[in-house]
């Protein structure tokens, strides 16, 4: 195993295979920037270069090299304008745009790339020393496992709701709803789709969370008329403050990078769910849960780290079934074929050093990504000090592109649109976004996965030894942010008299 | 200001060479110049970047340049959603009929309009299409150490076998349905898996212990591979009218159906139903598009699909080759969607409308 490990790394870093990787780190690095053409498209444009590479590493290098990239640069647009590169990479914004706001964009970007490169490491040594388990690991969740997952991450729901529980849940109770909008998949029925095609398969997370989080912002800009950042702070320092976050919040990071690691092994839960659950995670471990949604550090580094080691954890399923863990993961799966290999058990005996050489690329990946962001870091966050007139076309420009992404569809602009409105009311009224973006990421999950395990269990899912487990620490989760709550307002009260 | 004068100037001249151009080209060179020379094909794929559609779509738009008069430039568009309907409809309804656009549909797409889908926009009798470069039966997998083992256990079996869906367009969903009509074998479909791979993952796990799916990539890849190597799985039965070479031993469900003698009705259930594996991955143009670019499109599809090197890379991508040709493709469609209403009502059933 250790002779793989190091021929594994031997392979990434000969030529002509790191010049690929290169190659294709740049070219994620220019597709995660621009908006309108998302990671996926690119990957898949990029897939007949595997039939000229031949070579299994070099192509690796070149394809997951870019897909590793595209994630972790997602997070600047996200932090800098308020617009998520990916939907599923939007909850970076909760916390991340607010400390532009406040001209901490250096120190936000800095813990957001630094969380990426630790949890992305991470997630590789997980995905290493999980090589020997994996199967079982896989097949211990099953449907009514996964029906409990959710349940459990709808009741991040209670802690996301800020000030009022009642708006919370409401908000996610009204997420669930919008959640059920499309062809049922148990009767075919149509549901909530007023006559349009494009309802058929739901509403699609990239133009919700768009139009949710980004047009507000841009509405707000307009009417501010000054610049994205309205404080002046100095940028470098910002930088490695950021940098320094990551260290102090150690283990925050670490288990958040757990969350996205374990969401992303588990095929069937989606990749818009790990960053919800790490920022809902954040919150809740946090002493002083109102920071968070006005620029709280720990905000950033939760889906930050999330988001890249779920790449690990994408890559179990895929490797040791031949099951893509992802859509991304899927079109690698094409790859493996291109370049003859058979994604299964062959990965773990014959072809074990591929597999501990994707573990590398995803690791060199991840620091060149790093890297470079920090050389144009000062840059970058520059442009949060241009006059906001001046960047709204631009910004536009990007927010409707983004969307329009997602089907090629004119709905996705209209969709946009309106849950753009829908979001400047919901902050005009003090109403939390989070909540409503955990139950339309959920509720779908919740619904199938309780429909799969009545059908194939009956009741009797319900006492499954790992239910009764999962339950328990649902209800552990309610009741410690329940009796968190409680002791702040009592503390808030006494502050008061006191 | 004198600046603004040496451009305008400049410009001036280069924009009456353009209208000439425009104006004198269709006239006086329509006749030499080939109607492809410096155009732009777009082919409109029904699905996601990165599946077998768009793999196909996506090499095709590689080669077929090569063969049209002309030698167009081919780019790809995905536009995926509504089981299809979506590209579909676009470019039946939208999109100029001019050849310059090809829709790329499931393979299953007739269905929509044979149940009567209110969002339907094309009659897909009137389509041209140009050919499909594969076939697509669909075959039923079960796990070996289950107790069916043929389906005359099936038939008798007290316990429904639970097998795996993903939504009632799914081969998960209409595989089980066809035995059901054609045999009267009874299955409990449990439906709601995200895709195809979830449910290989349940049936490892046992959750579920059946799943429909299409032959090529049943033998084409992981896990099945292993699990044929492992003996996990048998194949109960396949939906062509011949059996696939790669399992000679499968019955196919028209052999069982004349065994069991299923009435004609039935059988005309079946054919709608398992209809979408003779058409495979089809590519169609609009039906106003001149017969002479449906001839030139037909034939450099037929060309492309004997080239070496695209027929080597489909084999690399593990990507089926058996094609059918434009014209038959077309009497598939017609005949599969001649039927009494008592089929389509039935049918209608079958997909939950």
């Amino acid at each position: 195993m250790i002779e793989a490990l190091i021929s594994g790394l031997l392979q990434v870093l000969a030529w002509p295979a790191f010049g690929f990787l290169l190659f294709g780190a740049a070219v994620g690095f220019m597709v995660g920037i621009l908006p309108g053409l998302g990671g996926l498209a690119t990957l898949a444009l990029m897939l007949p270069f595997a039939y000229k590479i031949q070579e299994p590493i070099s192509a690796f290098c070149f394809l997951l090299g870019m897909h590793a990239i595209t994630g972790t640069t997602g997070d600047i647009t996200s932090i800098l304008f308020g617009i998520p590169g990916e939907g599923t990479a939007a909850a970076t914004i909760m916390d991340g745009y607010p400390m532009t706001k406040k001209g901490e964009a250096g120190r936000a970007m800095g813990a957001a790339l630094m969380s990426s490169l630790v949890a992305g490491l991470e997630g590789a040594l997980i995905l290493a020393l999980s090589i020997p388990i994996m199967r079982p690991l896989v097949l211990f969740f099953g449907s009514p496992e996964l029906f409990m997952l959710a349940i459990l991450g709808i009741t991040f729901i209670a802690s996301l709701s800020g000030s009022s529980l009642a708006k919370g849940l409401l908000a996610g109770g009204i997420g669930l709803m919008l959640a059920a909008i499309g062809v049922d998949p148990q009767t075919g029925t149509l549901r909530y789709t007023m006559g349009t095609l494009y309802l058929w398969d739901g509403l699609s997370l990239g133009p919700v969370v768009v139009g949710l989080f980004a047009i507000p912002e841009i509405v707000d800009l307009a009417v501010r008329g000054t610049s994205i950042a309205e404080a002046k702070i100095d940028k470098i320092q910002g930088v490695m403050e950021g940098v320094k976050d990551t260290f102090r919040h150690f283990w925050l990071t670490m288990r958040c990078g757990m969350i996205g690691i374990f969401v992303g092994a588990l095929p069937g839960l989606g990749g818009g769910v790990s960053q919800w659950m790490a920022y809902g995670h954040a919150v809740q471990s946090s002493k002083d849960p109102t920071r968070f949604g006005k620029g709280a550090v720990e905000g950033v580094l939760g889906p930050g780290a999330a988001n890249n080691a779920k790449e690990g954890g994408n890559l179990i399923p895929t490797v040791a079934f031949g099951i893509p863990g992802s859509s991304a993961m899927a079109i690698l799966l094409g790859a493996f074929l291109i370049v003859g290999l058979n994604p299964g058990p062959e990965m773990l005996t014959k072809h074990l050093d591929i597999t501990f050489a994707m573990v590398w690329i995803l690791v060199i990946a991840n620091v060149i990504t790093a890297g470079v962001c920090f050389l144009f870091l000062n840059q970058l966050v520059k442009i949060t000090f241009v006059r906001g007139s001046l960047l709204i076309p631009f910004l536009l420009m990007f927010v409707f592109l983004g969307s329009f992404a997602a089907h090629n569809n004119f709905s996705d602009i209209v969709v946009t649109l309106l849950f753009g409105l829908l979001g400047y009311f919901m902050i005009l009224f003090e109403w939390p976004r989070p909540p409503f973006v955990l139950g339309l990421v959920l509720g779908r999950i919740a619904e199938n996965y309780l429909w799969i395990s009545t059908d194939a269990y009956g009741a009797s899912w319900l006492i499954h030894p790992t239910i009764i487990v999962i339950f328990f620490i649902t209800v552990a989760t309610i009741g410690y942010s329940a009796l968190k709550r409680s002791r702040r307002e009592e503390g808030a009260v006494s502050y008061k008299e006191g | 200001m004198k600046r603004k004068l040496v451009c305008i100037v400049l410009s001036l001249p280069l924009l009456l060479f353009l209208v000439w151009g425009t104006w004198t080209t269709p006239k006086v060179w329509a006749q030499e110049k080939p109607f492809y020379k410096g155009k732009t094909v777009r082919i409109i794929v029904c699905c996601t970047p990165g599946g077998f559609y768009d793999r196909w779509a996506r090499l095709f738009a590689r080669y077929l340049g090569r063969y049209i008069p002309g030698n167009p430039d081919f780019i790809v568009q995905n536009m995926p959603g509504a089981g299809s309907l979506i590209a579909t409809n676009y470019v039946y309804k939208v999109a100029k009929p001019d050849g310059l656009t090809i829709v790329m549909p499931l393979g299953q797409i007739y269905l929509d309009q044979f149940i009567g889908t209110k969002q339907v926009r094309f009659d897909i009798r009137k389509f041209h299409w140009i050919g499909t470069q594969e076939k697509s039966h669909m075959v039923l997998y079960m796990r070996a150490d289950a107790p069916y083992k043929t389906v005359e256990d099936i038939l008798k079996a007290k316990e429904r076998p639970k097998c795996g869906s993903s939504g009632t367009a799914s081969a998960g969903h209409i595989v089980p349905k066809v035995l059901e009509e054609g045999l009267g074998a009874k299955f409990k479909i449990v439906s709601g898996y995200p895709g195809g791979s979830e449910i290989d993952v349940a049936v490892e796990r046992g959750e579920v212990i059946c799943r429909g799916m299409t032959i090529p990539p049943h033998f084409g890849r992981e896990p099945f591979i292993t699990w044929h190597k492992r003996g996990f799985d048998r194949h109960i039965i396949q939906t062509g009218r011949k059996r696939d070479s790669r399992a000679p031993d499968t019955p196919t469900i028209y052999e069982l159906m004349d065994q069991y003698k299923t009435p004609e009705v039935n059988r005309r259930i079946v054919s709608v139903l398992t209809g979408s594996g003779e058409l495979g991955r089809p590519f169609a143009v609009a039906p106003g598009v001149p017969p002479d670019r449906v001839r030139i499109l037909r034939a450099a599809y037929a060309k492309a699909l004997k080239d070496p090197q695209l027929l080597a890379e489909a084999k690399k991508g593990k990507m089926d080759v058996d094609p059918t040709p434009g014209k038959e493709v077309q009497a598939l469609v017609n005949r599969v969607m001649n039927q009494p209403p008592e089929v389509v009502e039935r049918v209608k059933k079958i997909m939950g409308r």
